[in-house]
């Protein structure tokens, strides 16, 4: 210990090794950023050579996972309807405790491509109108029961049919049937090639369940189900015989607080160790806290307007034009999502999905001129926007537009409805209304779902012929510059005549402890797509 | 008895009153004194009301105004004016918005807890005074509605109906009317017992004779000030639904949707969700003080009874 | 007599419960959406809809549901959830357990202070400390109830972290354990939940104390205190169980944002989520718990203020 009389400040390059080396011992071992500060003045070491020296400890805790320890997530919405079948999770905290009980065949990696699960390996035919999956050997349930193909071909086979009350029922509609090839051996036989199913297969619905059930919290998965209150908690314990590795932590309980404000104060109070959606209000009390981190994914979450085309004023298109170019899209980043996003371009599509991004289209601007011809032309003077609560930032980036309108004379009426009941209610029902759209995994899909001539939710019920055509085209392209070709024409089309307005994207913000390390960066959910229950451990 | 034929009805009951007023168990005259704390919480009610009428038009900025590229700026100077209040969380004038926000706060409270008065004294007299089956009826159906939760009742109403202007005054004055009618009917039922009644009874004063020269002067300070205490519960209802998000809707501004909106900001020193919550308390105690100083000097058992 | 007039109001009761069930009904009736809507969210398709309709029963007309539903109840059978499927009494018992040991506690602790504090504030009228309750409970009652409780976490949670941020019980621990889990809601209610009652106290006392026999056992010499205690308390109960059982109807059925700032698994926010799923049969087993509870309350009040007022046992 240095003398404490000279409070001087001293340079990084001063200390001798040992010093530096107790130093990253003791961030290793847990001290938090306070601690540091306070051995500085002890030892007399600079500020700045303390926060360097802190990089460093987190750098050596990064490396090596430590198994043990138990950790408490907050989801935001929770609910008496809560429960545990995978063809019906629609929220954070279902696909979280999902991720815990069960496995899919297939995994997302942080880039999105498929990664094997309980699927070994996965094979298409020559024209991709045939997937062969091979099953995992070895894998047991939580009861016991060994997993067989009988059960993949089971789980599958509840996303189809009339009776089915699947979330994905639309978007694996182009398996025509699930047929049993083998002993652990399943074959997916397609109406159309579709050389994306893989990553389909890893969204969160998918899980696989025993024949004959509808999950019940038994599944394959990395954590077995201790206790399950509906609207209250559940509580996982590590399941030992886990086909994998698997989890480093020895139990989690998931829980949700939907008051923002509370969940955020549980995360800087030590009560939670992981919370979800954390609102961009938040961000500068987490970076400011001791012991919390603010985890901000880029994603393409989009955050849109959609003008309905199939009635007015959606279908005049300056009217759209209009509303797109008084978009403040800078602006919207900086100051509603605090930076924590990118600018959208009025298409589904973002840098997050990869080579399929089209970033040759111009991006549109901030022209309030060219809003208030636009608005001239169209001949309409006033509009509603129905604005529900359903993302964090959508209210205030509708305000925002309110006011900007003012500037330029046009009335843009915001009528505000409550959150429960929206999709069924105003979501495509309303001329103008607002929409969010988690990141699908492929930007086939993202548009596809969005987009496609009568597709089921089609939000601003465009139908394009051309845009029908290029989606099936480009699901069996397999050329890369051909490829690029067809999707930038499809971002054309969308940028220059559907009714959507997207004026950014919203990454995926979390908060966790300080001490919570190894979330992935699946950008399609909260928590790393929530697939941190497996892959968290705390240092 | 000069001046006969000129004498309207009014006057002939006032005549009485005034009869009566010097019999030896009539109730006492009402007096206005107030002490100084009275005088001070009046002068804050005052200036809240003429707030309600020109704060719009002495405001600095408009209340959608988002100027300043940063939120929860302190009170100082700006790029776009001075934020005498600093700004809120998407960069609005604290001070504007608390200025355009009076007349949503109190403007709405107000008209909802007159429209509660009404129906609540009218109905909560009526059935004291026919009692039966009529006061049986009436009890229920409002037994029920005081037996649910108030902010249930509001989210119900507001999802069904949408939160407009009307539909929040409209529920908020339903609701709060319930307990009106309870204190009203308490209220008639004791002055129905009491001597003085009895006495007017006997002589074969008509009903509507005892509720306008009776019941209504005597009820008249006791529910006076019973509507202070309303009218704060009313605020306070409205900025609840705010904190769910069902109140005034934005961009209007309203005193608890601003405390709600910036309670954040409170975490890291700023006091844009202070500023609109001392703004209703000043107004809210304000009220009450008055209440307390007037009820206290009144007189008369019956006014004491109606805390 | 007193016992025919308990009855008639336990009559009473049930009527205003039977209305309220037709009320809720028709209230959540005429909500847009539904439970099928909800559960499927953004992603329900007209086929996934009508598939889950069909399995929740919500094809059937809206009366035969109401009366399936009225004769279950009668049976003591509360339903199931068509949100969630799990059993209406399983959803609802740890609830109901949870908020009547928050709604106990708190009593325990407010009913006493606050009638001690209003008797003190009354037996020294016009002193410091009674100006300070005056001021202080006035200044509590005016300011919303979620300042407070922010406020609150914010210094002792946040700042000082001497109390966790949320009323997490994970069932196993301690009752020290609970004390401090539950510490912060507690507060904030026995704060909001006490100034009501403070306030009432002292205003039925003084009240009283105007009245003419009051007047002369002043006359007489006897002390203050004395009065108080033996005297006009007995006769100013009438007011005061009156707001005593309003806020314990509130605390079962009112602390809907308590509830929600501190994650506490109470019946307040179970309601209002089944509200939100426009979950029929939970929010009816709710709406009836509430009334029940608050008819038992009002009828003890208003046996307490009869009691007390003479003139009023024998109506005209």
């Amino acid at each position: 210990m240095k003398d404490n009389k000279s409070k001087s400040e001293l340079d990084y390059k001063k200390l001798t090794q040992s010093d530096k080396d107790l130093v990253s011992k003791m961030v290793a071992g847990g001290f938090s950023r306070r601690d540091v500060l306070k051995l500085s003045v002890v030892t007399g070491v600079s500020l700045v050579a303390a926060e360097q020296l802190l990089t460093e400890g987190k750098a050596v805790r990064a490396a090596t996972p430590k198994k043990g320890g138990s950790v408490r997530c907050a989801s935001n919405i929770h609910g008496p309807n809560d429960q545990l079948d995978p063809t019906l999770f629609t929220s954070s905290i279902d696909y979280m405790r999902g991720r815990a009980t069960y496995n899919s065949l297939i995994q997302h990696a942080d880039d999105l491509t498929p990664q094997p699960e309980l699927a070994v390996s996965f094979e298409p035919n020559s024209n991709a109108t045939e997937w062969t999956f091979k099953i995992r050997e070895g894998v047991t349930f939580h009861d016991g029961k060994k997993l067989t193909a009988d059960d993949v071909v089971y789980t599958m086979k509840r996303h189809q049919g009339e009776d089915s009350t699947s979330v994905i029922k639309a978007v694996l509609a182009s398996v025509k049937e699930w047929k049993k090839s083998g002993p652990m051996e399943v074959k997916a036989i397609l109406e159309s090639p579709n050389a994306d199913l893989p990553v389909l297969l890893g969204l969160f619905q998918t899980k696989i369940v025993q024949e004959g059930t509808t999950g019940a919290g038994i599944g394959t998965g990395p954590f077995v189900m201790e206790s399950f209150e509906p609207g209250v908690k559940s509580v996982h314990v590590r399941n030992k015989n886990y086909w994998r590795e698997g989890a480093h932590l020895d139990a989690c309980e998931i829980t949700a607080i939907t008051d923002p404000v509370a969940r955020v104060n549980a995360l800087i109070a030590g009560d939670m160790q992981l919370v979800t959606q954390v609102e961009p209000k938040a961000f500068r009390q987490i970076e400011g806290a001791d012991g919390a981190t603010l985890l901000s994914t880029p994603a393409a979450l989009q955050i849109g307007i959609c003008c309905l085309k199939n009635t007015a004023p959606g279908n005049n298109d300056d009217f759209v034009k209009g509303l797109q170019y008084i978009q403040d899209r800078e602006r919207i980043v900086k100051r509603i999502l605090k930076g924590k996003g990118s600018v959208g371009n009025d298409t589904p599509v973002s840098p997050a999905h990869g080579k399929d991004f089209c970033s040759e289209l111009p991006q549109r601007q901030y022209d309030p001129d060219k809003a208030k011809f636009h608005f001239k032309k169209s001949g309409i003077s006033t509009a509603e926007i129905f604005v529900a609560p359903i993302q964090g930032g959508i209210e205030d980036i509708c305000l925002t537009a309110q006011a900007n309108c003012a500037k330029i004379g046009f009335d843009l009426k915001l009528k505000k409805v409550p959150a429960d009941g929206y999709w069924g209610a105003v979501w495509m029902k309303e001329p103008i209304n607002v929409v969010s759209w988690n990141m699908r995994p492929t930007a086939n899909s993202q548009m596809g779902i969005q987009f496609g001539p009568g597709a089921a939710w089609n939000d601003t019920f465009w139908n394009n012929e051309r845009m029908g055509e290029l989606l099936a085209l480009s699901l069996a392209e397999t050329d890369p510059a051909k490829r690029h070709t067809l999707f930038c024409e499809m971002q054309t089309l969308i940028h220059e005549g559907s009714g959507m307005v997207i004026p950014a994207f919203s990454n995926i913000n979390d908060g966790i402890a300080d001490n919570v390390m190894g979330v992935p960066k699946v950008p399609l959910g909260q928590l790393g797509g929530c697939e941190w229950p497996e892959f968290t451990w705390l240092a | 008895m000069t001046e006969q034929t000129a004498t309207t009805k009014e006057e002939e009951v006032l005549a009485k009153l005034d009869a009566f007023a010097e019999l030896p168990d009539a109730p006492p005259k009402r007096k206005f004194r107030l002490t100084w704390v009275g005088y001070v919480s009046t002068a804050v009610v005052v200036f809240w009301l003429v707030i309600c009428v020109i704060g719009p038009s002495i405001a600095p900025f408009h209340e959608m105004d988002m100027d300043g590229d940063d939120s929860f700026l302190p009170a100082g100077e700006g790029e776009y004016g001075h934020f005498y209040l600093g700004t809120d969380y998407l960069s609005r004038d604290t001070l504007s918005r608390i200025l355009y926000g009076a007349r949503n706060t109190i403007g709405i409270s107000l008209v909802a807890t007159l429209i509660a008065y009404l129906l609540g004294i009218t109905l909560g007299i009526l059935a004291a005074v026919k009692g039966g089956w009529i006061d049986m009826g009436i009890s229920r159906v409002n037994d029920a509605i005081l037996a649910l939760p108030t902010i249930m009742l509001g989210l119900i109403v507001i999802a069904a109906l949408g939160s407009s202007i009307p539909v929040l005054i409209g529920t908020a004055a339903i609701i709060y009317a319930t307990s009106v009618f309870r204190i009203a009917r308490a209220l008639g039922q004791d002055i129905m017992v009491q001597d003085f009644v009895e006495a007017a009874a006997t002589r074969g004063e008509g009903v509507w004779w005892i509720i306008r020269a009776e019941v209504l002067p005597n009820a008249a300070m006791p529910l006076a000030t019973d509507f202070g205490l309303r009218l704060v519960f009313v605020v306070l209802f409205i900025s609840s639904l705010s904190f769910l998000g069902l109140g005034v809707q934005p961009p209007a501004s309203d005193w608890g949707s601003m405390v709600r909106e910036n309670l954040q900001g409170l975490t890291y020193g700023s006091y844009a969700a202070i500023w609109p919550a001392l703004s209703i308390a000043s107004f809210t105690i304000a009220i009450n003080l008055i209440v307390d100083d007037i009820s206290a000097k009144a007189g008369g058992s019956l006014a004491k009874k109606m805390v | 007599m007193m016992t025919r007039m308990v009855m008639q109001r336990i009559g009473i009761g049930f009527a205003t419960l039977i209305v309220v069930s037709i009320i809720v009904f028709i209230a959540t009736s005429i909500l847009p959406g539904d439970v099928a809507q909800i559960v499927l969210g953004q992603a329900a398709t007209p086929e996934t809809l009508a598939a889950l309709r069909a399995e929740l029963g919500l094809d059937q007309p809206g009366y035969i549901q109401y009366f399936s539903w009225l004769g279950n109840m009668a049976t003591g059978d509360l339903g199931i959830s068509k949100a969630g499927g799990a059993t209406i009494s399983s959803l609802i018992g740890g609830r109901l357990g949870n908020t009547m040991m928050m709604a106990g506690f708190v009593a325990l602790i407010s009913i006493p202070i606050s009638i001690a504090l209003g008797l003190w504030a009354a037996m020294h009228p016009g002193t410091l400390l009674d100006r300070l309750v005056t001021f202080g409970t006035l200044s509590l009652i005016s300011v919303p109830e979620f300042f407070i409780a922010t406020v609150a976490v914010l210094i002792l949670a946040v700042e000082l972290h001497w109390l966790p941020s949320t009323a997490y019980m994970t069932g196993d621990e301690s009752f020290v354990q609970l004390m401090r889990s539950l510490a912060m809601p507690l507060i904030t209610l026995v704060i909001v939940v006490s100034a009501q009652m403070i306030r009432m106290t002292r205003a039925g006392i003084l009240n009283v104390m105007s009245s003419p026999y009051i007047e002369m056992a002043i006359l007489k010499g006897v002390p203050r205190g004395r009065i108080i205690l033996r005297h006009a308390f007995f006769n100013a109960i009438g007011p005061i169980i009156n707001v005593i059982a309003l806020n314990l109807a509130y605390l079962v059925s009112g602390v809907v944002i308590v509830e929600t700032i501190f994650a506490y698994p109470g019946l307040a926010k179970l309601m209002i989520d089944g509200v939100q799923t426009r979950d029929l049969p939970l929010v009816q087993a709710c709406a009836m718990i509430f009334c029940g509870t608050y008819v038992v309350l009002i009828l003890i009040a208003d046996v307490g203020s009869i009691l007390s007022n003479p003139r009023l046992r024998n109506p005209k």
